[in-house]
């Protein structure tokens, strides 16, 4: 009886041992596989992401020879960008010092005129939504964007009116503004090749509520 | 003389080795996956909005009607659908300065055909798409013996996808010139 008694226990023990065995490793790998992928596609690595500075850049954005990764990464978002062949495009979610950009603060995006044909300059939710404004501007353009003589610019973002380049902001959470690189010459290309953080503009934060 | 506990002497090598295999592969096949497997695709949402084969002028974005995620309001956007079920699809679209660009996406995304304009320079573009399939079926202009000299063929892996001319935005001063611009752009089944 005694022996029996024994048995079972030990049985029990090893069906315990075993269950948590198969939860440990189904755990780990549902965690492991499914979350480094999620991180590699929603955050990019530095195989498939550039950084300068406060901005990130998908380095084969849009091409046909595409990493998985990047190809996730866009078919996740939704958004569609011009091949990085002929267009870079940046997104800042923190400002230069590493701090989330947030809609009850205000920034200074400060730069100089892009050595490229055309480039812009946007503001969004941090969902890529556009920020209602009652002025009905949500981008500054190498076109409509005021320069200073020395070919630097000054963009604010901010809630209440501002004198210059006044990009509004508005809501609440967090905010992501975007660079739009096309036809970049030459000089441009090299520097943003070594990531040459003066290349893009730098994000300030001002002041909050 | 104490001897302390090998932690290690508990590790089942075996799971653990198994368990580093199975992350690996279930980490390839979810990235690989996902392009097929999300609803949000641009594709995806842009394909109930947009008629097939028909070029539309989408008005100038604002934050209600915002076709696409980080769809920039820095330029006016003319868009197509292209379905080649029935055949060849030709693009057109006039880039009349820098900035101004014409890119063809497939459903997933890849833009495997982009043209931008030129400083001071108007550039009248024509393609015509031609899925890989049909191209062994004598349905370029090509193979039906009438030349094509003006029209560039470009072989696309997918039946259907997007076609998106860019205008950049100007200022209100250039509104008009944008929009008679865009319109030039076409995007219509070959005639056979």
């Amino acid at each position: 009886m005694r022996f029996t008694l024994h048995l079972i226990k030990q049985r029990i023990l090893a069906i315990f041992g075993w269950t948590a065995d198969i939860a440990l490793f189904l755990g780990i790998v549902l965690i492991g596989g499914l979350g480094s992928s999620w991180y590699m596609v929603e955050a990019g690595s530095p195989l498939t992401t550039q950084r300068i500075g406060p901005w990130a850049s998908w380095t084969s954005a849009a091409r046909a020879d595409a990493d998985p990764y990047t190809r996730a990464h866009f078919a996740r978002s939704g958004a569609l960008q011009l091949s990085s062949d002929v267009a870079r495009t940046y997104v800042a979610t923190a400002d230069s010092e590493g701090q989330k950009l947030l809609a009850s603060c205000e920034y200074a995006v400060e730069g100089r005129d892009l050595q490229a044909a055309w480039w812009s300059l946007s503001a969004f939710d941090d969902r890529g939504r556009l920020i209602s404004n009652v002025l009905h501007r949500y981008a500054f353009t190498s076109d409509t964007i005021t320069l200073h003589a020395d070919g630097s610019f000054l963009v604010a973002l901010a809630r209440d009116a501002r004198p210059g380049n006044w990009l509004p902001t508005g809501g609440a959470g967090h905010l992501a503004v975007m660079l739009t690189v096309v036809d970049p010459r030459q000089s441009l290309q090299s520097a943003l090749a070594v990531g040459k953080p003066e290349t893009l503009p730098d994000i300030r934060k001002v002041a909050c509520r | 003389m104490i001897t302390l506990p090998n932690p290690l002497r508990f590790v089942k090598w075996r799971l653990v080795v198994a368990a580093l295999l199975s992350v690996g592969i279930l980490h390839i096949l979810a990235t690989l996956a996902t392009p097929s497997l999300t609803a949000a695709s641009a594709f995806a949402r842009l394909k109930t909005e947009l008629p097939a084969n028909r070029m539309i002028v989408l008005d100038a974005l604002v934050p209600e009607k915002q076709w696409l995620p980080f769809l920039s309001a820095d330029a006016r956007y003319a868009m197509c659908r292209f379905d080649m079920a029935k055949g060849p699809v030709s693009v057109a679209a006039t880039l009349p300065d820098a900035g101004w660009s014409l890119a063809l996406y497939t459903p997933q995304g890849d833009n495997f055909y982009v043209a931008t304009g030129t400083q001071g320079q108007r550039s009248d573009l024509s393609v015509l798409l031609v899925a890989t399939d049909d191209r062994f079926m004598g349905l370029t202009p090509e193979a039906r013996g009438v030349p094509a000299d003006r029209i560039a063929s470009v072989p696309v892996a997918a039946r259907q996808g997007l076609a998106i001319v860019r205008a950049p935005d100007r200022g209100i001063a250039f509104t008009a010139m944008t929009e008679s611009m865009l319109k030039l752009a076409s995007c219509a089944l070959q005639q056979q």
